[in-house]
């Protein structure tokens, strides 16, 4: 059974959320503030830690960074809204394993916690702490915001080059429509589902790929799509 | 009068005062002029004073202004924010109250089938106040949020949103017209967010669906002004009442027509905050029983 430990300090959401966890399978700790999270990771040595940022005395951002600094790369979900792009370079800076934004469907933080446990290599930076992100001939400098496929630069919207940090941090899982806009775009649109089709066919233009035998982006009909390609951190 | 006020006489004084010591030296020098020096000097001095006096005057007046005009931005402020709460309350009232309705019900459901009906209750007003969450924080987003500067080719934007418009149950029994130039040219490309300008659109359309009836007329139209390209969406509805439109720009604002139509009061507000981001303007013209027409105007580059 997986240990997590839920860090928050509204003690209506660890009151609802811990039962719910239990009952999806797992052992489930309560820790209240960044403090008393940093002792428990420490003792009880969790699988998974989710993290709330808003809290008192060590807010969740330090708490990550703490935990990181001193070396632990205990997966962490971090409950927080990341969209505009200096969020997002802070989130790399952190080096969360994935987000999930308030408030949000306690269904859809299991299924993010089997995901990042199943991508998860212990004691290894996750790929979303990994500035550069190599596919093969693609490579995605995740700082300077540039993609390039064997050597040549990518032309690409802020939106696209986004999107494809997302799909190649998270490879070989099945990213729904819904999930890739609270994801990347921060909030849902009207016409969600036809944004999130229009960049990727951006994407598959520039990186000349195959809808029907795609080397890189896979479309699951009727679910979403899956980043195909295996992807390592770049030094 | 306060006392800076004498400075204004102090270029005076001086003038005045070389004049007299001109006069009485001796050695007086002489200008080769047609008054003078010692009258000169009074002139000069008068002639300072008064572009002194001019000068404060002119500056008192501006900063009186300067001062009406922030305390009434400061009330407007005041007045916007007060009117902004009264209305989040007002919107979280309806859902909380039907909320614990339905738990009430949950609680005392005396069969499986009343207390899946109730299960459904909590759940659908627990999607409505996340819906409601979700876009106060797009538009506190919207007014930080760095956006996208790329180009976006506006014609096949007008074109998808009016397709996607088409595809709403309400779009059969109206009828949906786009009007775009294509001779001699078409539109310019703009620079901006290709999906937040999206949402504008759709939201302008999504408002014409809503507040039209069977047989109205509803168009989307686009043309080039100088530098500006203006789009417009226009309907032959029941148009909104005088009293309501310097309000419907506002947060959670909604009309007496709108009461019955689903929707947040937030849809106008985005599309204001969108537009301003990239530099444009928006307005709104409507005539009760005529029709309403929103006016978009953003910067061609």
């Amino acid at each position: 059974m997986h240990k997590l430990l839920l860090v928050d300090d509204e003690p209506a959401i660890t009151e609802n959320l811990a039962p719910f966890l239990q009952r999806a399978g797992f052992d489930v700790t309560v820790a209240t503030d960044g403090e008393e999270a940093l002792r428990q990771i420490a003792r009880l040595r969790p699988d998974l830690v989710i993290l709330d940022v808003l809290m008192p005395r060590l807010d969740g951002r330090e708490t990550l960074r703490r935990l990181r600094r001193a070396g632990n790369w205990t997966p962490v979900i971090l409950l927080t809204q990341v969209g505009a792009s200096t969020e997002r370079a802070m989130a790399l800076e952190e080096g969360a394993d994935d987000y999930l934004n308030k408030p949000f469907d306690p269904y859809e933080l299991v299924a993010r916690i089997r995901a990042v446990l199943r991508r998860a290599r212990p004691g290894q930076p996750p790929l979303a702490a990994a500035r550069l992100l190599v596919s093969g001939p693609l490579r995605l400098d995740r700082l300077s915001r540039r993609a390039s496929l064997e050597g040549q630069e990518l032309v690409l919207t802020p939106k696209a080059i986004a999107l494809l940090e997302y799909l190649m941090t998270h490879p070989d899982e099945l990213l729904s429509r819904e999930r890739l806009l609270d994801a990347v775009w921060g909030w849902d649109y009207p016409a969600g589902t036809r944004t999130v089709d229009t960049r990727i066919a951006e994407l598959r233009r520039a990186l000349g790929d195959d809808v029907v035998q795609p080397r890189y982006i896979e479309t699951i009909p009727g679910q979403g799509y899956r980043f195909i390609a295996p992807v390592e951190a770049g030094a | 009068m306060r006392w800076r006020h004498l400075l204004i006489l102090l270029p005076l004084g001086v003038g005045l005062a070389m004049s007299a010591m001109l006069h009485y030296w001796e050695a007086c020098p002489v200008f080769y002029a047609r008054a003078d020096a010692a009258a000169l000097s009074v002139m000069a001095g008068l002639a300072f004073s008064l572009v002194l006096a001019a000068g404060w005057t002119v500056h008192g007046l501006l900063e009186r202004k300067c001062r009406a005009a922030l305390a009434q931005l400061q009330a407007q402020a005041a007045d916007d924010r007060r009117r902004f709460l009264q209305r989040l309350d007002h919107e979280l009232k309806n859902p909380l109250t039907a909320l614990r309705a339905a738990l009430a019900n949950l609680a005392e459901a005396p069969t499986d089938a009343a207390w899946r009906e109730a299960f459904v209750g909590v759940e659908t007003q627990a999607q409505r106040l996340s819906r409601l969450v979700a876009e106060l924080r797009k538009l506190a987003d919207l007014e930080t949020r760095p956006i996208e500067h790329a180009p976006v080719d506006l014609t096949a934007l007008l074109e998808e949103a009016l397709a996607l418009a088409r595809e709403r149950p309400e779009a059969a029994a109206r009828r949906l017209n786009l009007n775009l130039p294509r001779a001699p040219w078409p539109l310019p490309v703009i620079h901006g967010d290709r999906d937040l300008l999206f949402l504008t659109i759709h939201n302008l359309l999504d408002n014409a669906l809503k507040f039209t009836r069977t047989g109205d007329v509803i168009e989307l139209r686009a043309f080039e002004d100088g530098a500006m390209v203006i789009v417009e969406v226009a309907d032959t509805g029941p148009g909104i009442p005088e009293e309501e439109l310097p309000h419907v720009w506002e947060e959670l604002y909604r009309g007496q027509g709108a009461r019955g139509t689903p929707g947040s009061g937030l849809g106008l507000a985005l599309v204001r905050a969108v537009v301003l981001r990239h530099g444009g303007q928006v307005a709104l013209r409507s005539r009760v029983g005529q029709g309403t027409v929103v006016t978009v105007r953003l910067p061609a580059r």
